[in-house]
């Protein structure tokens, strides 16, 4: 068995929402609420979730993009949330993110050497010019991009190339684990392909860990060795892939692999249509912040918050149902 | 035999830009039967929506034009007449919705009232029945508490809700033909599968047309009786949508449905198709599809390729089709890793 890179526990984010006048802490958004997960060495580990559910939150929060209002985020055995500024500089080099959107996350002004170089440049892994282009020209290869590109603008490039760079740019520091946040939703489907192929060689190539964040469960099904299902700020469903899509135990999963198009008119699917919209993280439901929705809710359900444990063979969900 | 309810003709649509002239659409055709679904898939920059712009005669100009074909719609072309006429058409005959719900309806203004303007610029009605039919119409879209919602502004609404108020402003005047430009695309999943089932139903009960616009396959399968597949401004493969999905004809068609995950079917690698669409200003001679194609030969790069019929309806854009066949026999992959792309 291997080791886990990445463990998160109890991990929570609140945002405060404030009142207008006197900027009082009137409420808080509960974006990310107590949720724990580890990730292997060498594994991908997907993310998946509608608009809202914290997914992204939790990406930032793990690298320390934000700050954590409680919990803890351990990387190769180091307690990340107390690291020094120092120390955590060094660290970045092994936890490297990649964005949705690949037009804002470019620097316009920059060329692509000095996007891919900077890195390079912060953490000193370069000393000079020449050693910068020849390593950034070495990187552009991997991820299928010629050194001729070296000194173009972002504004050059199509967004499956844009990508590429966003890909290159975290690879330059020679990362352990890449948290891509929504790398293919920005693209066409054409281009979505090349990217989710680009980023599984590498992960071969590198021996990389990937937590991969998206709302397309047919994208995270291809790319996921294990799939942790969120809503309203927690996990309720993680296990192995095969087994989430052949067995899901909780019903938002399930209402959610039913929601999904499949591009094949012959297939008509028994639809669970959920009612309404996801409720607000401000106010979240009581007890199981499904019940509104669930076509399957009885008595605990608004009461009771269920317990996120284990239902045979390293399958979690969080369901009253499932005690029954 | 069903008269057509609309017939696109060789439709060309060009934008005078100052890097060039942008052939967005260049030569399309389709037709759309009373009570049908025609899909139209296509990824950006195929000119899908400046399609449906120009069948509403929204296309902005300067710099768009209308450039040459006709659009028939009820025996009438519409690109002949006049603005008046065409004012008393749109949205009254044929109506949109619109991706991105929020922009596409006025922030200061409540949504019943939103939806009484355009009964009330088509219908003779007053005041008090418009309002009763806009409350009506929130209803039927499903829109809880119609009543209450009736007076509230989009912004109060969620994406879902405002969508759905979209569609009820859009079948307020009981159009035959409905053209929906990727209507789900901002929505979250579970709400996609609202929204679809709702134009479903409503599409039954009122037994009107639907051109449903959108880059996703699953949504084209769903709901679509006949798909065009579009790319580059062209039709490159227009079928009814069991044979299009069993039996895609052009490497385009093969590639977008062969590049995305299936939920049922496990693959190690997909099959990507290399490159990224060209440049409108810059669209390459002969196919268009010639520069990302692994079965592109010398005539494919001399000479377009006619939409041809391959029989029973099913057309293809495509010089080598047959090939592609013979290779879809074998059961081999066509798109080859080539590592570099781009």
């Amino acid at each position: 068995m291997a080791d886990n890179l990445l463990e998160v526990r109890n991990l929570k984010k609140y945002f405060p929402v404030k009142s207008e006048i006197f900027k009082r802490t009137v409420a808080q958004v509960k974006a990310v609420d107590d949720i724990s997960f580890s990730v292997e060495e060498g594994e991908t580990l997907g993310l998946v979730g509608e608009s809202g559910c914290g997914k992204s939150t939790t990406g930032r929060t793990i690298l320390r993009l934000l700050k954590a209002t409680a919990g803890d985020v351990v990387f190769e055995g180091k307690r990340v949330m107390e690291l020094d500024a120092k120390e955590m500089r060094l660290l970045r080099r092994d936890m490297q993110i990649i964005f949705q959107d690949p037009y804002a996350s470019l620097n316009p002004r920059m060329t692509v050497a000095d996007i891919v170089g900077e890195p390079l440049v912060i953490h000193k892994l370069v000393t000079s010019k020449e050693e910068k282009y020849s390593k950034v020209k070495e990187i552009l290869e991997n991820v299928g991009m010629g050194a001729e590109y070296m000194n173009r603008y972002p504004h050059e490039f199509s967004g499956g190339q844009r990508q590429r760079i966003g890909v290159a740019r975290a690879l330059a520091v020679d990362p352990k684990l890449i948290i891509a946040d929504e790398p293919v939703s920005a693209l066409d489907v054409s281009v979505q392909a090349q990217v989710i192929n680009l980023l599984q060689d590498l992960q071969k190539e590198y021996g990389l860990t990937y937590l991969f964040i998206a709302h397309d469960l047919s994208v995270v099904k291809h790319i996921s060795d294990r799939v942790a299902v969120m809503y309203l700020g927690k996990i309720v469903e993680l296990t192995d892939k095969k087994e989430l899509f052949k067995n899901p135990m909780h019903p938002y999963t399930q209402s959610l692999l039913s929601a999904i198009p499949e591009a094949d008119p012959k297939k008509k699917k028994d639809r669970i249509i959920l009612k309404g919209d996801v409720p607000s993280p401000v106010n979240p439901p009581s007890g199981c912040r499904f019940h509104p929705r669930c076509p399957e809710a009885f008595e605990p359900c608004p009461e009771v918050e269920p317990e996120f444990k284990e239902y045979g063979d390293g399958h979690l969900a969080a369901c009253h149902l499932l005690n029954n | 035999m069903v008269a057509k309810l609309l017939e696109v003709k060789n439709l060309q649509t060009y934008f005078y830009t100052e890097e060039g002239v942008v052939k967005a659409v260049d030569g399309v055709d389709f037709e759309i039967y009373p009570g049908e679904t025609l899909g139209i898939v296509g990824e950006s920059g195929c000119g899908k929506s400046v399609t449906s712009l120009s069948i509403m005669r929204l296309v902005e100009s300067p710099p768009g034009r209308i450039e040459a074909g006709e659009i028939i719609f009820r025996g009438k072309d519409l690109t002949k007449i006049s603005e008046k006429e065409m004012r008393k058409i749109r949205g009254n005959d044929i109506s949109m919705i619109f991706q991105e719900p929020m922009t596409s309806l006025n922030p200061v203004y409540t949504v019943g009232n939103q939806i009484m303007e355009a009964i009330m610029l088509h219908k003779s009605v007053d005041k008090k029945e418009a309002r009763r039919q806009a409350i009506e119409m929130l209803q039927k879209v499903g829109i809880p508490l119609p009543e209450q919602r009736v007076d509230e502004y989009p912004h109060q609404l969620s994406g879902g809700m405002r969508q759905r108020v979209m569609i009820a402003m859009a079948l307020s005047c009981d159009p035959q033909l409905l053209i929906a430009d990727e209507p789900t695309t901002a929505l979250d999943v579970t709400i996609q599968a609202q929204i679809l089932e709702l134009m479903n139903s409503l599409k039954e009960s009122y037994g009107m047309a639907i051109m449903m616009i959108t880059h996703d396959l699953g949504v084209i399968a769903e709901v679509s009786d006949r798909v065009a597949v579009m790319y580059a401004g062209k039709v490159v493969e227009y079928s009814n949508v069991y044979p299009l999905f069993e039996d895609p004809k052009h490497p385009y068609t093969w590639g977008l449905m062969n590049s995305i995950p299936k939920l049922d079917k496990d693959v190690d690698r997909l099959e990507a198709i290399p490159g990224s669409v060209p440049s409108p200003l810059n669209f390459p001679e002969g196919c268009k599809f010639n520069t990302r194609c692994p079965l592109a030969e010398e005539k494919c790069y001399d000479q377009e390729p006619p939409l041809e019929d391959t029989g029973e309806g099913h057309l293809v854009r495509c010089w080598r089709y047959r090939d592609l066949e013979e290779i879809k026999k074998r059961g081999e992959r066509i798109y080859e890793d080539r590592g570099v792309l781009d």
